[in-house]
């Protein structure tokens, strides 16, 4: 009886379980009829993310995430010298302890820890998508 | 040199006061505030090797001895500590080494002030 019950609330759970919206493998040709409803968005949102979801980040969605990070920062005084390639320091006045800060709020931002060695190496936009896209675990 | 230590001590900081926002910033800009105040120092100096060395410290209490409460109701005294792996605990060592120099477990066998 104690099992049947077990079962059942298992059964129960795995029905109400959210089903993920993108499928897990796509077709590498797409017809030219469903490729402009099959194409996500670099920045798509997805709340639930299931365990099949791919892992990797795209460049663009990681470039985004840090500029936009940089944006907020309220020591950056000149968003318009942002770009993939600035620096920290030359570009966006930023100076060594901002830039710890900002270093802090990207492994935030991935939920991942980055150690001292690669910290003290980012000093760019550019330095930090390649760190972030070589970390297999950020997201 | 004393940009890991304000690493170290913004991640101690997340760790003390994790979920507690308020908390959060202003410990973060205390610490902006103490090494902007250090800003002049001379690399290499006695000083500034004193001053890393009490970030680094600061770090460590805030990490391991510094543990948020949540009163569970209002008027109760009883408070739920968000204790974490980094927070020391001890082991109580020092009470079953303590016996023999301490005047409670002095009674038995040695004599206390030979009077």
């Amino acid at each position: 009886m104690f099992r049947t019950a077990i079962l059942r609330s298992a059964r129960q759970a795995a029905r109400a379980a959210p089903r993920c919206q993108t499928p897990i493998a796509r077709p590498v040709a797409r017809s030219p009829l469903f490729q402009s409803k099959q194409i996500t968005p670099t920045a798509y949102f997805q709340a639930v993310r299931c365990y099949s979801a791919h892992a990797g980040l795209g460049k663009d969605e990681v470039l985004g995430r840090i500029m936009d990070l940089l944006k907020n920062f309220d020591k950056v005084q000149d968003t318009s010298k942002l770009t993939a390639d600035s620096h920290f320091s030359n570009d966006l006045g930023l100076d060594s302890l901002d830039t710890v800060e900002v270093v802090m709020a990207i492994e935030e931002e991935f939920s991942i820890e980055i150690p001292d060695k690669e910290a003290d190496a980012i000093h760019s936009v550019k330095h930090a998508v390649d760190y972030i896209l070589a970390q297999p675990d950020a997201h | 040199m004393a940009l890991a230590a304000y690493r170290n001590l913004l991640r101690s900081a997340r760790i003390a006061f994790e979920g507690d926002l308020n908390m959060l910033i202003a410990a973060r800009h205390e610490a902006r505030r103490n090494f902007e105040g250090n800003r002049g120092l001379i690399n290499g100096s006695e000083e500034i090797s004193k001053q890393i060395t009490h970030a680094e410290e600061v770090a460590k209490f805030l990490r391991e001895n510094v543990v948020q409460g949540q009163a569970l109701d209002k008027g109760a005294e009883k408070y739920k500590l968000r204790i974490h792996e980094h927070t020391e605990r001890g082991d109580n060592e020092d009470i079953k080494k303590g016996k023999g120099n301490t005047l409670a477990g002095a009674g038995a066998g040695t004599k206390c002030c030979s009077g």
